[in-house]
Order: C-alpha cells, then structure tokens, then sequence
C-alpha cells in the first residue's frame, strides 16, 4: 500500500516570503569621480539622522535607512514610504576606512577615498 | 476635493499606473518621476482645521524651495541642483534627476494664505493649509 508522505509539517518561510515581510525600496543613486575620492549621493527621504545605517562589509557597501510613517492614512494618496536598503561592491581601488557620510534634505552623501596604493607614483631611477 | 483631484484624465491614468506598480510587487516609489508632470508627489489629509499636504522633494535648493497659495490652489516650486563641489566630477552612475519643478493643486476649498504654514524636514515638505472663513451667504434681491 503507498504511503501518504505529503508532510504536514509547515514549511519554514522561504527567503522570498522573509523579505516581502520587510519590503524596502532601493534609492536613486548617483555615483560620480573626483581627483581623490568616490562620492555617491542617495535620495533618501523621510529617513532621520538616527534612521540611517551605512555598513561596510569586506568589499561591500550597505545603505539602509528606516523611514517614519504616518500615524493616519492620507485621503488622498501618490506616495506610500517604504524603508530603504541598496548594496554597492567596493572595489579595491577605494580606502574603506576613510569613508564618511552626512544626509542632508533626504540626500545621502558618502565620500570614498581612492586607495593610497594606486595613487601615481613616480619611481626614482638610479644611476650608476 | 478627491473628486476634483482625479476627475482629471491624466491624474487617473497616473493613479492607474501607481495602483498596476503595486498590483506587480515593484514598490515604485513616486519620486522615482521625473521633475515633469506631477512631481513633487503629494498625500493630502483633511483636518477639521484645514489639509495637510505631504510632498516628497529631497534635495532641494532651500533659497529656491517657495509656496504660495492663492484662491484655491497651492503651488510648489523648488529646484534641485547637484553638489557645488561636484560641477566637474565625472559621473559613473547618475538616477537622480536634477532641474526645476513646478506644482499646482486645485483643492476645491478657499484657502487662507495668512494661516497656512510650511516646513521641509527629512526631503519632505510638510503645509499645514488652513481653509477660508466660511463667507456668509448672500441673499440677492430679485428685481421686478
């Protein structure tokens, strides 16, 4: 006789399921080079100073930040405000420990320094 | 006032587009648009007191951020300008988009320029509109 193996057990929530739960948008970036740094500006609005999480994680970048709802909904409604979340892979042409981030009017700015090791460099050539 | 807001043709098509966004799980937000048409993007609440307009406009330029309000209509002008610092940067990446905006909303109600109040915190801009004293009405004579 064949056995029911349909399992009642239910299923754990998959990872597609874990993230709907917390839904976030990525923000528009921009990405632009200067002389000595990287800089990249994020449009982030209704996220607070304390809202904010900038993470760097081996050779990559993660901006999250939490937005406040409001308490009532709108009669009218065009926008609804999700949390924020994008991640970025840092190469290594770029010196991580220099970073430094200020937000601004919901914009985001991260200043990444290049990497000192691939600064031109002029080698002295020796005579004999 | 919601009536007024998307009787118009091109509002619903918005509105339609907004709600098949949401309908295919892309949470898109609105000020993804860009700075023509209806941006900035707006939720109104109506208050015993007066509207509450909530826009979404981050990184604007404070000095061109301005409100007025006339009649029954509030308009929303700003710009945004990209970084003083980064004028000769060259990009690798650019979504954000840049320019002036102009906004004009029709809100079926007289306002009161003189009680309406506005603040920009976070990106948002936040007015606090305050409707007209109601006018008495007025009785008008029928001549013979």
């Amino acid at each position: 006789m064949a056995t029911d193996t349909t399992t009642t057990t239910p299923a754990a929530p998959t990872r597609e399921e874990r993230d709907r739960a917390t839904r976030t948008v990525a923000p528009r970036v921009d990405i632009c080079e200067l002389e000595k740094t990287y800089v990249l500006l994020a449009d982030m609005p209704g996220v607070a100073q304390d809202g904010l999480d900038v993470i760097t994680e081996r050779d990559t970048l993660i901006i999250k930040g939490r937005v406040q709802r409001p308490e009532e909904t709108p009669d009218y409604q065009e926008f609804e405000l999700a949390d924020y979340r994008r991640t970025f892979t840092i190469t290594e042409d770029l010196d991580v420990s220099g970073i430094s981030a200020t937000l601004k009017d919901g914009v985001l700015r991260i200043d990444i320094p290049k990497s000192p090791r691939l600064q031109p460099k002029k080698i002295p050539v020796q005579t004999k | 006032m919601e009536a007024r807001l998307i009787s118009h043709p091109w509002t619903e098509m918005r509105r339609l587009q907004r709600e098949m966004e949401r309908l295919f799980g892309d949470v898109t937000p609105s000020w993804r648009w860009p700075l023509t048409g209806d941006y900035p993007p707006v939720n109104i609440t109506r208050r015993e007191e007066g509207l509450v307009i909530d826009a979404v406009c981050p990184g604007a330029d404070r000095d061109s951020l301005e409100v007025t309000a006339i009649g029954d209509s509030v308009t929303i002008r700003g710009q945004r300008r990209s970084e003083p610092d980064l004028g000769e940067a060259q990009y690798h990446r650019r979504e954000r988009p840049q320019g002036p905006f102009t906004r004009t909303l029709s809100l079926g109600d007289r306002l009161d320029p003189d009680r309406t109040q506005a603040t920009y915190s976070n990106g948002m801009l936040d007015l606090r509109v305050a409707r007209a004293a109601e006018t008495a009405p007025k009785k008008i004579p029928i001549q013979s």
